[in-house]
């Protein structure tokens, strides 16, 4: 009985080591996005100091860690931010992933998309990985550009906006949604996907995983660690300020009876739309 | 005072989990008085159901100050489930804890702290609740161990639990001082459940009356020294009241939050009701009731936490929150107006969950009862 149970645990064992993936999910701390915001100023204010995991990287990382659990693997995160972005980390350990990489910069430290990209490509030349996941954008700039800058600058094949993403032999088959229909993208390992926060629904941590969050690692690598040059990390682009949406005019609004509307309707037509 | 990054994760947590898990169907459980059994197993993935238990017995090992946090997560959208919670967690588990021996503990708290089991406590009766003197129910050495004989009142959990802990006369010459607990569990023969109580509120908890009739336990069912059940009883209950305060945050939070939603899309005379000083009055005190009864209760939590004494500061965070959970509540209703009236919208089950509050563990009278003995020795 004992022999039979040895047979079948190392075959198990077999089947799962020859799907093992290593993911890397590039995980960022925003602010918490349903709080209250106003522009004053050219400056965008919020009252709420309260910041979170980027949805969409939380999908990332559930994605992750629902692959690993069924093929075998291990599910790494890494976030750029300043130290309290370090929070961030434990909420993506607490969920599961089993080691943090923290890089630190001053908050508020300007880096568009390029630079994080740049940061994240140095640290990434350092780590070994079959894939790496992260949100197809961040909540709080929508700029949607450094999964792909990042794959750019790594060289590696790249699938934007998945909905979903299963391991196929040496590839993951990842799922983009359009209007009417589906498509599937093969893309080899190791590669980038970007995540769409459509693809699942992240797992809230449960006390256990808090509790076993405190004692998995968190590395800090600061960026001259990773011979980076603060000149070079410097933003090609500067967000100038912030304004508000200008009011759209409000609508024209006419009462009358129906023909003397549609007499108005095709008049304002013809010599104010000009449409015909 | 300020959360550590721990506790703000566990708040989160639970937050994420009432607005994704509890929050959906909160008023059709009412409606249908039905109790949420499929919610107890997710409840118990997340360790809710033994937050400040040891890991070593089955509970998440985390404190009262977390447990808090949870109770006032859940109560700020479904109070019944919170008390479910913070009946469970605080009164049977939270008796056993406190005078359980470790193969007692090994035997019943491990399941109910890893929420596979759910725990009832019987103390309250037909004729007596918070005056030990009034107690019926009897247990009667018979050999090697217990009969018990009797029956406890408005008891959480007595359909549904599995453990429960009940308190029962064993020489009544000793008054308070001869009364002990035990272990009764469910399925023993001649201890059986009554009918649900209809209740003003916390529907979707389950009520009911428990009745005895020749119960034979063994020894091994008694939890803690003879006569010590209602000195017991009374650190059981200062622990109890901290759950109640924090369901009380739970519910003024609640009312606050559906007032300001209200009243920024409700307009009338041209602009949002929020706009209006009247209004803006009454949710500037609900804020200022929920800041100031969730810093009373977590102080009695912190105190509980660092084995200080904290019967008066437990009672003071039950008595404040409670009563201003009912006021709040009908606030929330005023400023809804014919909406509030209705069950469409939250706040009259709000005000209805609300009033238990005065009531369960020790009612207003009671705590005031507790702390006017604190200040005159």
């Amino acid at each position: 009985m004992i022999r039979f149970l040895g047979i079948f645990r190392l075959l198990k064992i077999a089947k799962k080591s020859a799907f093992r993936m290593n993911f890397i999910v590039c995980i960022k701390q925003v602010p918490d996005v349903s709080a209250p915001v106003s522009i004053r100023d050219g400056h965008l204010q919020t009252d709420s100091d309260r910041m979170v995991l980027n949805a969409y990287d939380a999908s990332a990382v559930e994605e992750a860690l629902v692959l690993t659990e069924k093929h075998g693997g291990r599910v790494d995160v890494v976030l750029i931010g300043p130290e309290k972005a370090k929070e961030t980390i434990r909420k993506a350990l607490a969920m599961g992933a089993e080691a943090g990489f923290h890089i630190p910069v001053e908050d508020g430290a300007g880096y568009d998309s390029a630079g994080y990209a740049a940061i994240l490509a140095a640290f990434l030349k350092t780590h070994s990985y079959d894939a790496i996941l992260t949100g197809k954008q961040s909540q709080d700039t929508d700029s949607g550009l450094a999964g792909g800058m990042l794959a750019d600058r790594l060289g590696l094949p790249y699938a934007a906006n998945a909905v979903g993403l299963e391991l196929e032999g040496n590839a993951l088959l990842v799922k983009r949604q359009g209007d009417t229909a589906q498509e599937m993208v093969l893309v080899p390992l190791p590669g980038v996907v970007t995540c769409s926060n459509d693809m699942n629904n992240p797992r809230i941590p449960s006390l256990k995983g808090i509790m076993a969050s405190k004692k998995k690692e968190v590395t800090t690598v600061s960026p001259a660690e990773l011979g980076l040059d603060a000149a070079a990390l410097k933003p090609a682009t500067v967000v100038t300020g912030y304004r508000n949406v200008p009011a759209r005019n409000p609508g024209k609004k006419f009462e009358a009876d129906a023909e003397e509307l549609a007499r108005t309707l095709v008049g304002l037509l013809q010599n104010e739309a000009k449409v015909i | 005072m300020f959360l550590s990054p721990d506790h703000e994760l566990i708040r989160e947590t639970a937050r994420d989990f009432a607005l994704q898990r509890v929050a959906p169907g909160v008023r059709e459980r009412d409606e249908a008085e039905a109790f949420p059994h499929d919610l107890i197993p997710e409840l118990a993935d997340m360790g809710f159901l033994g937050i400040y238990h040891p890991t070593e017995y089955g509970g998440a090992g985390y404190d009262t100050l977390a447990f808090c946090l949870v109770i006032e997560e859940i109560a700020r959208w479904d109070a019944s489930l919170a008390l479910t919670i913070a009946s469970h967690t605080s009164l049977g588990s939270g008796h056993i804890a406190l005078a359980g021996t470790h193969e007692q503990k090994e035997r019943w708290l491990t399941p109910l702290a890893q929420g596979k089991v759910l725990a009832g406590w019987g103390l309250t009766e037909a004729g007596s609740g918070s005056d030990a003197s009034g107690m019926k129910t009897t247990a009667v050495r018979d050999g090697a161990g217990w009969v018990l004989n009797g029956s406890k009142m408005f008891i959480t959990q007595g359909s549904v639990g599995g453990v429960f802990v009940i308190l029962a006369v064993t020489d009544r010459s000793k008054g308070a001082k001869g009364v002990t607990a035990f272990v009764v569990e469910a399925g023993t023969p001649g201890f059986s459940h009554g009918p649900k109580f209809h209740k003003l509120g916390m529907n979707s908890s389950d009520t009911r009356e428990l009745r005895f009739e020749d119960v034979r336990i063994p020894d091994a069912n008694r939890l803690g020294d003879l006569g010590m059940g209602f000195v017991d009883t009374m650190k059981v209950l200062d622990g109890g009241r901290i759950g109640i305060a924090a369901l009380g945050v739970g519910l003024i939070r609640g009312a606050l939050e559906e007032s300001v939603s209200y009243a920024k899309q409700r307009s009338q005379f041209g602009s949002p009701i929020g706009d209006f000083q009247a209004i803006r009055f009454k949710m500037s005190d609900m804020d200022m009731w929920m800041e100031a009864g969730r810093a009373l209760t977590h102080r009695a939590a912190q105190l509980k936490d660092a084995g200080r004494p904290h019967t008066r500061e437990a009672s003071i965070a039950k008595l404040y929150t409670s009563e201003h959970a009912t006021k709040a509540a009908l606030e929330a209703i005023q400023i809804h107006g014919g909406y509030g009236y209705t069950k469409e919208y939250h706040p009259e089950r709000f005000l209805r969950d609300a009033k238990l509050l005065e009531i369960g563990e020790g009612t207003s009278e009671v705590q005031r009862m507790v702390i006017g003995k604190k200040l005159m020795g």
